[in-house]
């Protein structure tokens, strides 16, 4: 970062002594630009020594996906999509047949039970159930009077959201994969937590009249990032960070204009 | 010596060292763990019947929250959110009337019909007092059988149950219709007996003369409509209203054959809850009569009475099913849209009071999005002035006055636009009444 150009000294108008036409020793004061010595690189020194790095929503650490970092003035944009509340999109993979106290597979198992009598039909059942429950409590979070047009305006339009403090909330669950005793669930919610992920699986396994054990959380989408936009290892360098700084720009900016007007 | 036999017990393994347990060891217990069986792989989902309401009349069936079986416990007004009722057998059909309901069952067993509730008016039949034999209970505070002077009762099935303000209809497959209760304005389909006592009567009346099978039977405030096979109407009770609609505003007390605009047209279902009539035919055309002082059927007449059915000419689609209120109506069309209109807390939020051309709710707030697209309204039913859907994935959706906690959405306030009630099943189906709702409901696993 050091070794890229750096911003051109400032310019200062002095007016500096220049010889004057006829006579000798005459001086004359001409006005030039002249760069300010108190900017030369020599007299600086190299013009990042730290950088403000600031993490957005807290990721687990055995689960993966994507994590959303500020650098710099960026830090201040992670306070403001803190609060858009926006969703965010989790692939969550069980397995079914187990109960562990930690409600992972690395966990100690507390029991093991039979689960050749689940269906999907039986688990999109209660993930129904799921999403409609936590339907009533996004509109009771929400802090809007249910008696006025609004209220119903903005349910009809389904864009009511909590723009508070709230317990974590699934504003929808489907599921993608089932293959006995494995599957896999798409989810998107607001301030969870992975561990609460984990809890909600063990509980789809309880209703089943089973157990279920987490073995995945990865996180695809975090409000506007999603995987497509996000770094892998292998491209974490200068070039490709400010490439996907330049990109994202735009989309957080709209984003942010949008909900926070 | 001493430590030389204790270092040879170590290398045995009886005082083995506890360390973190490595991992083939963890595999080993997992592995040797007990395997539990919770639900076999021919588990049945079972069928559960939960009501909610005002309980004091007795119409949701529990005793303990009129009459609580510890001297500590207080009684219980209003149940806010479903509970779960327990019934001998499988419920097939409910009614909710006015303070009373009805629970029926297609069982072969001599007691098909358990009625709880009001029955002042004998319309859950006698039920005989264990102080004085000789009385009946005006209060039945459970779910207590009705019983039906039926032919061959071992064989007859009763198919559904109606409930009115005072009288109640039951519908057997081979034996008629059976009728109860308050019979002042004819609506039970007998002669009007001047002065007559219903309270504590033992009179269940039968009727079987109609040109086919009853198919299905309603009961509006007071007056009863039966729908045969063949599609026609039949009608009898107060008409002042011209909620008959046999072309006078007189009381009928024999079911007669209703004509006007439905002559000829094969009816495929038929609704009333107050004093407005609602008629839906095989090619989803709309039939209305009846009281229309809430602008029921203000699209194709100004009078506040029609006593002859008429065709209302709605342009919004092929109508499946139609519920009638007590100010209000709703429709069901083929695509799965529900349609309102009316007088009272329509459903489209605090603004639209009144309406007399039907406005469609969106499908958005009964869980259609781009998420779950599929999602479509199954059928629609009508309290007196609350309104219920239930979706193809077994939610149910209440709107309308709180009277008395009657949407069992755990809160007090009338509610503007659909709202889930939180029912750990999946809702088969759900009768409405004034103050209570009753629902049929199977468990999720």
């Amino acid at each position: 970062l050091n070794a890229a150009p750096g911003r051109a000294p400032r310019q200062r108008v002095r007016f500096l002594p220049a010889p004057a036409p006829g006579g000798r020793g005459a001086v004359e004061l001409v006005a030039a630009r002249v760069p300010v010595l108190a900017d030369h690189p020599l007299v600086r020194g190299p013009r990042f020594r730290k950088l403000k790095i600031g993490a957005g929503h807290r990721l687990d650490v055995k689960a993966s996906g994507v994590f959303v970092l500020g650098i710099g003035h960026g830090n201040k944009l992670l306070t403001d999509l803190y609060n858009c509340h926006l969703t965010k999109v989790y692939t969550v993979g069980g397995l079914f047949g187990k109960a562990t106290d930690d409600f992972s597979d690395t966990g100690n198992l507390v029991e093991k039970t039979t689960f050749d009598h689940i269906t999907r039909e039986k688990l999109e059942r209660i993930l129904a159930v799921i999403q409609g429950t936590n339907q009533k409590a996004l509109l009771m979070y929400s802090n809007i009077d249910m008696k006025t047009q609004e209220a119903y305006e903005l349910a009809v339009k389904g864009l009511i959201r909590p723009m508070g403090k709230c317990p974590p909330i699934i504003t929808a669950v489907r599921c993608l994969q089932f293959a006995l005793p494995e599957f896999q669930l798409e989810v998107h919610c607001l301030h969870e937590t992975q561990q609460y992920l984990r809890k909600m699986v063990h509980e789809i396994g309880l209703e089943l009249k089973s157990s279920a054990v987490c073995t995945q959380v990865r996180r695809i989408r975090d409000g506007v990032f999603t995987v497509d936009d996000a770094l892998p290892r292998t491209r974490w360098n200068l070039q490709s960070i400010q490439e996907a700084i330049r990109n994202c720009q735009l989309k957080v900016e709209t984003e942010l204009e949008k909900t926070l007007g | 010596a001493m430590a030389g036999v204790v270092r040879r017990l170590l290398r045995r393994g009886l005082g083995v060292a506890a360390g973190p347990p490595n991992p083939r060891q963890l595999r080993e217990t997992e592995e040797a763990a007990p395997v539990f069986q919770y639900a076999g792989k021919a588990a049945r989902r079972k069928d559960r019947v939960f009501v909610w309401g005002f309980s004091y009349s007795g119409a949701l069936g529990v005793p303990s929250f009129v009459r609580p079986d510890a001297s500590w416990k207080k009684p219980r007004r209003i149940q806010p959110t479903p509970y779960r009722l327990e019934t001998e057998e499988k419920i097939s059909s409910a009614a909710c009337g006015y303070g009373f309901t009805l629970l029926a069952s297609n069982t072969r067993d001599i007691t098909k019909v358990w009625g709880m509730g009001l029955n002042k008016d004998s319309q859950l039949g006698f039920q005989r007092s264990r102080r004085d034999q000789t009385k009946g209970y005006e209060y039945v505070l459970e779910p207590s059988p009705i019983p039906l002077p039926l032919e061959k009762p071992q064989q007859t099935q009763v198919l559904q149950v109606s409930c009115g303000r005072a009288h109640s209809l039951i519908l057997t497959d081979s034996e008629g219709v059976f009728t109860m209760g308050n019979n002042s304005y004819g609506q039970c389909g007998r002669k009007v007996v001047e002065d007559e006592i219903y309270s504590g009567s033992h009179l269940i009346h039968q009727l079987k003369e109609f040109d086919s099978r009853v198919v299905q039977v309603v009961c509006g405030q007071d007056h009863s409509l039966f729908r045969t096979k063949k599609g026609t109407v039949y009608a009898c009770g107060w008409g002042a209203d011209g909620q008959t609609g046999l072309g006078h505003y007189n009381i009928t007390s024999v079911p007669t054959k209703l004509h006007g605009d439905i002559a000829g047209v094969n009816i495929i279902q038929v609704s009333s809850y107050g004093d407005c009539c609602l008629a839906v035919s095989d090619e989803g055309d709309v039939f209305g009569w009846g009281n229309s002082e809430y602008l029921q059927l203000a699209s194709v007449t100004e009078t506040t009475q029609v006593n002859v059915p008429r065709h209302l000419p709605f342009k919004i689609g092929k109508v499946k099913e139609a519920a009638c209120g007590g100010t209000g109506n709703v429709v069901l069309t083929e695509e799965g849209n529900v349609f309102v209109w009316g007088y009272g807390i329509l459903g489209k939020g605090p603004n639209l009071i009144e309406t007399a051309v039907p406005e469609m709710i969106p499908p958005s707030l009964f869980g259609r999005s781009d998420f779950s697209p599929d999602i479509r309204v199954a059928h629609v039913r009508c309290g007196l002035s609350q309104f219920a859907a239930l979706t193809n994935r077994g939610e149910l959706f209440v709107w309308g006055k709180n009277l008395r906690g009657c949407l069992g959405t755990g809160r007090m306030e009338d509610q503007y636009f659909p709202w889930k009630v939180t029912v750990p099943g999946e809702v088969v189906d759900v009768a409405c009444g004034v103050d209570h709702m009753v629902s049929m409901v199977r468990s999720f696993t």
